[in-house]
């Protein structure tokens, strides 16, 4: 039975194997280099089919409070990042073509220098006797310096500063696809622009909204630089106990286990952003 | 001075004997197997490679025609991957100080050759079979001198730990190696009873401390730079970057009292293609015109006896080596380290995250 349907259907899955067979170098790169390798590292986690490696990092209360911390400061990261990128993505979207191309160049900027040169950047800015400080005090604003570096604040600026485009250009990118006639036709049918916000274009941007979320959540977790310098050794984060394991003590079934542990972590978070986007996307439909 | 036969003099002896006995003369002069364009040496990177460019790379580069490529940065793990695939992309490499006996032990390292590397007249310690020491550095005190004149700093870490006739704020590395010992003679422990160390007695001291350290640094680069922007005005550290403040006029000094002596170490990865090159290099290395140039700019004197020689006069109180500053220092026990190492990291995590 040849109907109209089932040769469009017969067309359609034909141009997504083309699609497939462009992506396809990425795909093989992608696998040879990082999903074999990965699978590598998890296999020596469990060599010679013992569980030991976990079964520490399970109970040693070490490895757990720090995996906590770790999500914590992630999900920390995350928040804080979401409230400052959406304001800036709404106007980047609602802003002019120049107004936008300035915007996105600004944010793009930090992006020509690296992580650790702009790490020794905020040493400057936030140290007792940074710019920061000595700015507040002398307009008289604060007598002792506050402690902005070597503990969770400088941690958490540091972080925030280098994974904000990351949660803008998503949102933006959602934003971009929303068209505006929608809240004009809700505000035209009464609604308050709060409304017409939150009820039709904030819904249509949860997208984007979970992709940076999603981005910004798992790079944080592999963050250690930025915390080491800027936490002034008080921060732990996982990452950074994994890069011990493999750097100095060689340990690399045990680093692959806690890293296994992180993976598995991060999949089953990035899974719950996915649903609860996902779920708000139907209710509002 | 007497002049003492060195063994390398006494093997190009024995050479030209062997030479004259056998129709081998190319053979017998220790036939050198054919030259690369290029070896690659890999080091610390910075300050460090630049004047290892204009020292032991030059030196190699004129000797013996080969191109040395520089890489960075030191990385144990790198290392032992390196070998353990069969390819180490290294000809020679620098290793972490307390990774020097570990890599011999994992026979990741070619054995040195006396026969070209000689170093007969370098101290005991630093004649090890696969590992080349080749410069010495301590842990010091860095402190700063408008806050401490006319030499009223710490002298030795118990006064470190006494915050009330030495105000300030303190830094130390976020590390175990050091501060154990530092907390230990702090406590009493004399130079040379500390090992091995009583980790439950160093902590409990280190607690004393701990209220006080406002910064516990990671990168060697830190405590230079937490002196210089007044973030603390004492602070433990690697005696180079002080020496580096000093000699740029910065208000930094160095106290060696109770100061942890370390060794720089290279070495030939196991495998390499051009191991015998590798060992020229390391030949190279021991020259003391070439170890004066390296201890003159960054302080890390070598092990020849005779590159203090070498040094200006005034550089030479400067120097972790120096006869006056070497008597007040301890070496840190190595071995210990490599026993413990990764107990007492683990320990020293948990105590950092207790709140």
């Amino acid at each position: 039975m040849s109907s109209p349907g089932a040769s469009r259907r017969l067309a359609g899955r034909r141009r997504e194997l083309a699609l497939l067979a462009f992506a396809t170098p990425a795909l093989l790169l992608l696998g040879v280099v990082f999903a074999w390798p990965v699978l590598r590292l998890l296999s020596l986690s469990v060599e010679g089919g013992s569980l030991e490696h976990f079964e520490k990092a399970a109970l040693d209360g070490l490895y757990v409070s720090v995996l906590g911390d770790s999500l914590k400061i992630a999900a920390a990261v995350t928040a804080i990042c979401l409230v400052l990128a959406y304001p800036v993505a709404f106007w980047l979207s609602r802003a002019g073509r120049i107004g936008a191309a300035l915007g996105l160049f600004a944010l793009l900027l930090p992006f020509w220098t690296s992580v650790l040169v702009r790490t020794y950047a905020w040493l400057v800015l936030l140290g007792r006797n940074g710019v920061v400080n000595r700015a507040l005090r002398d307009w008289g604003l604060i007598e002792a310096p506050l402690p902005l570096l070597h503990n969770m604040a400088g941690v958490l600026i540091g972080m925030v500063q280098v994974l904000l485009p990351y949660m803008v250009l998503p949102i933006y990118a959602a934003l971009l696809r929303v068209d505006p006639d929608l809240s004009r036709a809700a505000e035209g049918l009464g609604a308050p622009p709060w409304r017409a916000f939150l009820r039709v274009t904030f819904p249509l941007s949860l997208t984007g909204v979970s992709a940076g979320c999603a981005l910004v959540f798992v790079l944080s977790l592999g963050f250690f630089i930025t915390p080491a310098l800027l936490g002034g050794g008080r921060v732990v984060m996982i990452s950074m106990l994994i890069e011990q394991q493999v750097r100095e003590f060689l340990d690399w079934p045990f680093a692959a286990a806690l890293s296994a542990v992180l993976l598995l972590v991060t999949l089953a978070i990035y899974g719950l952003i996915g649903r609860i986007t996902r779920g708000g996307r139907l209710e509002a439909a | 001075m007497i002049t003492r036969p060195t063994r390398r003099g006494l093997l190009r002896g024995t050479g030209g004997l062997v030479a004259a006995a056998l129709p081998l003369p190319a053979l017998a002069q220790g036939a050198a197997p054919p030259k690369p364009d290029r070896i690659v040496v890999n080091a610390s990177g910075g300050a460090m490679n630049s004047i290892f460019r204009r020292s032991y790379f030059a030196e190699f580069e004129k000797l013996h025609g080969i191109r040395v490529v520089d890489t960075s940065p030191v990385d144990f793990g790198k290392l032992r991957a390196m070998v353990n695939t069969g390819n180490p992309e290294w000809t020679v490499t620098e290793i972490g100080g307390q990774d020097g006996l570990r890599a011999k032990a994992l026979n990741l390292l070619e054995p040195i050759d006396p026969a070209i590397v000689d170093r007969s007249s370098f101290p005991e310690v630093a004649r090890d079979s696969h590992v080349f020491i080749s410069s010495a550095y301590s842990t010091a005190l860095g402190y700063r001198t408008d806050a401490f004149p006319n030499g009223g700093q710490p002298k030795g870490w118990a006064q470190f730990w006494d915050v009330k006739r030495f105000p300030g704020a303190r830094s130390l590395r976020n590390h175990p190696t050091d501060n154990l010992e530092f907390a230990l003679l702090a406590d009493g422990v004399p130079m040379d009873k500390l090992y091995p160390l009583d980790m439950d007695r160093a902590f409990r001291k280190l607690d004393e401390i701990r209220p006080h350290i406002t910064v516990w640094w990671t990168t060697g680069a830190q405590p230079a730079q937490l002196l210089v922007d007044k973030e603390v005005v004492l602070a433990s550290g690697w005696n180079g970057r002080f020496f580096e403040l000093t000699r740029r006029n910065a208000p930094v000094a160095t106290e060696f009292t109770e100061g942890s002596l370390k060794s720089g170490c290279f070495g030939i990865p196991r495998g390499t293609r051009q191991a015998y090159w590798g060992q020229q290099f390391l030949q190279v290395m021991t020259n003391p015109r070439l170890q004066a140039i390296y201890a003159t700019e960054l302080s890390y004197a070598g092990l020849n006896p005779e590159t203090i020689n070498y040094v200006p006069e005034e550089i030479r109180p400067m120097l972790p080596v120096a006869p006056g500053n070497l008597a007040k220092q301890f070496w840190l026990d190595v071995g210990w380290w490599t026993e413990n190492g990764a107990k007492a990291q683990e320990r020293w995590t948990r105590w950092m995250l207790q709140r």
